[in-house]
């Protein structure tokens, strides 16, 4: 029977949706899971790690159109000290965006990265409105996709899925806005004071 | 104003009233640690005072930009991108449609004319991710139109300031 690592390359690892969604990921999988988040200092204890595993599932979101910094330095590390054994890579990408294809480019780094250092790719998820899908009524139609990701990652398959709300991009729109508008009442801050056109100055 | 980004040094006749040179390996940048306090607690602001602060409102009100990056698994390498990614306080939370998609709203940004040259060892699948990588910024970081250039690093000097000196014509 194979193992499971899963590594958060969030950079806010212990509250990010990245590890909610690798929460769910170990809750649906039958096989032994594990849960790591990246640190500054645990690359190489990472690496190390990764030889009793058969596979690694990255959960992490989209930054700036890519992967975040967090999970390219440890792949540079990890190219750098490889295990003796090779994992197969599974990914889980989330983004804000209501289009699961706006985290294609991020799939395609590491299908690179990969190929290149001799990993084979196993399943993929991408899941779009990623930040607040889990808080709303549509947080189903993520957790099912998550099922049967843990499912074809414990069975060795390919395959590529997406999840994210089934709904039209203009009511998306207003639903995210309304999202926001709560996250900076949160903070006393007003829906015109985030929408401010001011960048500081130096 | 005109602004190069770069994450090595050169040495560049640049014109100061109008140009900007920013070595980014000289620097003390942290990572973006996804708070989202510069949408939600000092709209516009990031929390983390380093040296980032300096560089995105230049990159906020530059109308033409250089970017000069090494390349790895198509991606801009590390030195470059933590910088792009700290530069999220130059948009809002708010989430609009543009051109069918949904992206963030921009705040004051000057929509900017943009050369990226991505440098190094890079083979042609990595320029092909590269290439849509920054199609995909294009849209988030207001490139009104873009031009991606390769070069080996020791090619760098010579086209940077062909580049620079053309800016001037």
């Amino acid at each position: 029977m194979g193992k499971i690592m899963i590594i958060n390359g969030s950079p806010r690892a212990p509250k990010s949706n990245s590890k909610k969604y690798a929460d769910l990921f170990m809750k649906n999988c039958t096989v032994p899971t594990k849960y790591f988040a990246i640190t500054k200092k645990n690359h190489l204890e990472l690496c190390k790690t990764m030889e009793d595993f058969t596979d690694v599932l990255f959960t992490f979101p989209l930054y700036a159109d890519g992967i975040p910094v967090t999970l390219m330095n440890f792949l540079k590390t990890l190219e750098e000290n490889p295990p003796k054994q090779k994992p197969r890579i599974s990914v889980l990408i989330n983004c804000g965006f209501i289009e699961p294809e706006q985290n294609d480019i991020a799939v395609k780094m590491l299908r690179f990265f990969c190929k290149k250092q001799g990993y084979s790719f196993g399943s993929l998820l991408r899941i779009g409105s990623g930040e607040a899908i889990l808080t709303t009524p549509f947080k189903v139609f993520v957790t099912r996709k998550i099922k049967r990701l843990a499912i074809s990652v414990s069975e060795g398959r390919n395959e590529n899925l997406k999840a994210t709300m089934p709904l039209p991009k203009k009511i998306f729109v207003r639903a995210s806005t309304s999202y926001w508008e709560n996250c900076g009442k949160r903070n006393g801050i007003t829906r015109e004071q985030m929408s401010i056109m001011e960048i500081e100055k130096e | 104003m005109n602004l190069i980004l770069s994450d090595r040094p050169f040495d560049l006749p640049v014109d100061n009233r109008s140009m900007e040179f920013i070595d980014l390996s000289r620097l003390k940048i942290s990572n973006c640690m996804g708070c989202f306090g510069c949408w939600t607690k000092t709209p516009g602001k990031c929390v983390i005072r380093d040296d980032a602060v300096k560089v995105y409102p230049k990159i906020a009100e530059s109308n033409r930009v250089l970017y000069i990056s090494k390349v790895k698994y198509g991606s801009y390498d590390t030195v470059m991108k933590t910088m792009l990614e700290r530069a999220i306080p130059v948009q809002q939370a708010f989430i609009r449609l543009l051109q069918g998609e949904t992206h963030h709203v921009q705040r004051a940004v000057a929509s900017k004319r943009a050369t990226i040259i991505g440098y190094g060892d890079i083979s042609d699948e990595e320029k092909e991710i590269f290439t849509q990588l920054i199609g995909r910024n294009a849209k988030n970081m207001c490139f009104e139109d873009y031009r991606v250039i390769f070069l080996q690093e020791n090619e760098l000097e010579k086209a940077v300031r062909k580049e620079v000196m053309s800016w001037g014509k």
